[in-house]
């Protein structure tokens, strides 16, 4: 299982490693607190400090201590941070009040801060596990890194959602209208015109070979009108159609009395 | 190897590029008990466990699959001109971890679970293929739901969800983490 594709890659290791920094000394690289919780936990941690009895002043001082100098946090996470200190603050605030009789357990305002406290330092510890799984994953090469062999590309199956196939759609269009290719649009063809243009021939010509006539059209679209007009002039007796065979051509022409009006006209 | 069905599976795992599952050799192999199969590939996977093999077969993702072993790492690299692998980011993997453990989840239920959004790090885990959509939830805004995917499993070499670390065993490291730090 590998991620990562031949072409993302090598990324140099940069300065981060032991190599000597540039002239400006050496970095100490700090830890630093992806998140509220993550600072919280260390400063639980560091104090030594039972979680189910934070002292919740004590916590809240040092925890705004470290928003403060604001290095080691993560600063595009500074809204979520100060989330957690005005929850500290209301806490504390909720300890503060004077109760006639004290406080069950499930209702320690400090509840709601440690259930949370606990189901994210569960996942945290999951989550060093899982990166040692990694780490060890990726030392074992596999052949699903090796570049899929020739005429393997519509046979390699990906597990695909309805959302994955969406935003290919959405993808697909978004290329297509950057080629910004014009749309040809077909003529449309009435049949009023077509009716008109058939009639005009008959006319002329006394009798129409319709299969010439129709290989003749410049779309499949105006070839099928052309069949219509001719259904239509035969079923209101304004023309006849008469086929030998099968598969043959059909002869149209008009009745004699159409002619005649034709003629008046 | 002197049992040709063993030499057999060899050649089915080495031409599959994604695990292959027991299910899918007695798919193949339809003439042959799925007992014979199972005593052809132990005696494989055996085969490929004794030291003079640059890989063995790794059971990940639900089915078998050929591995270098990891000692060789180095110079596969060297050989493949790739200097390191990407490794997921911290967020990204903690991110993996709370959806693992509260599937199915919302991206709502997992920012609060981390105390941060997890918006951004849900989109790369799902771009990775870590993770699918798997729905919508019948709540407020119809949130979508989130699932770990089955290269989830063989990312980090599972076979299944229960095979990630239990409640006693994360209780188990928070305790030495604990020691470790008193």
């Amino acid at each position: 299982m590998t991620e990562t594709a031949p072409d993302l890659l090598p990324i140099e290791e940069t300065a981060v490693a032991a190599s000597p920094g540039p002239a400006d000394g050496y970095q100490v690289r700090l830890e630093i607190f992806e998140g509220p919780l993550d600072l919280l936990l260390f400063l639980i941690r560091k104090k030594k400090i039972d979680i189910h009895d934070i002292p919740i002043a004590a916590i809240t001082r040092d925890y705004l201590d470290y928003l403060d100098r604001k290095e080691q946090i993560n600063l595009d996470r500074e809204a979520e941070f100060l989330f957690i200190a005005a929850l500290l603050i209301y806490i504390k605030s909720q300890m503060l009040l004077p109760r006639e009789t004290d406080l069950a357990e499930h209702e320690d305002p400090r509840r709601v801060l440690v259930d949370r406290l606990l189901v994210y330092q569960k996942i945290k510890a999951a989550s060093s596990v899982l990166r040692e799984k990694e780490e060890d994953q990726l030392l074992r090469w596999k052949r699903n890194f090796l570049p899929p062999l020739p005429g393997e590309a519509e046979l390699d199956f990906v597990e695909v959602s309805l959302f994955d196939l969406a935003e290919s759609f959405v993808l697909m269009m978004k290329r297509k209208e950057a080629e910004g290719g014009r749309v040809i649009k077909a003529r449309d063809v009435s049949l009023e015109e077509k009716m008109k243009e058939i009639v005009g021939l008959l006319r002329e010509r006394q009798m129409l070979d319709f299969l010439a006539y129709f290989e003749g059209q410049g779309s499949l679209e105006e070839g099928l009108v052309a069949f219509f007009c001719v259904l239509e002039l035969v079923k209101s007796r304004q023309a006849i159609a008469v086929q030998d065979e099968l598969f043959k051509t059909i002869r149209v022409w008009l009745r004699k009395d159409t002619r005649r009006a034709g003629h008046h006209e | 190897m002197s049992n040709p069905l063993t030499s057999l599976l060899e050649a089915l795992i080495f031409v599959s590029q994604e695990p292959l599952t027991l299910e899918r050799m007695k798919a193949i192999l339809e003439e042959v008990s799925g007992d014979d199969i199972q005593a052809a590939l132990d005696e494989l996977v055996r085969n490929y466990a004794s030291e003079d093999k640059g890989m063995v077969i790794a059971h990940t993702g639900g089915g078998y699959l050929f591995t270098t072993k990891p000692d060789h790492d180095r110079w596969v690299r060297r050989a493949l001109q790739i200097e390191r692998k990407n490794k997921l980011s911290a967020a990204a993997l903690e991110t993996l971890a709370a959806v693992a453990y509260h599937q199915p989840v919302t991206q709502a239920e997992i920012s609060l679970i981390r105390g941060v959004d997890s918006t951004s790090s849900l989109k790369t885990l799902l771009d990775k293929k870590l993770l699918k959509i798997v729905g919508r939830k019948k709540a407020p805004g119809n949130p979508l739901v989130y699932r770990t995917s089955e290269r989830f499993l063989q990312y980090f070499g599972l076979n299944s969800l229960e095979e990630l670390p239990s409640e006693q065993e994360i209780a188990k490291i928070l305790e030495e983490e604990k020691v470790a730090e008193g």
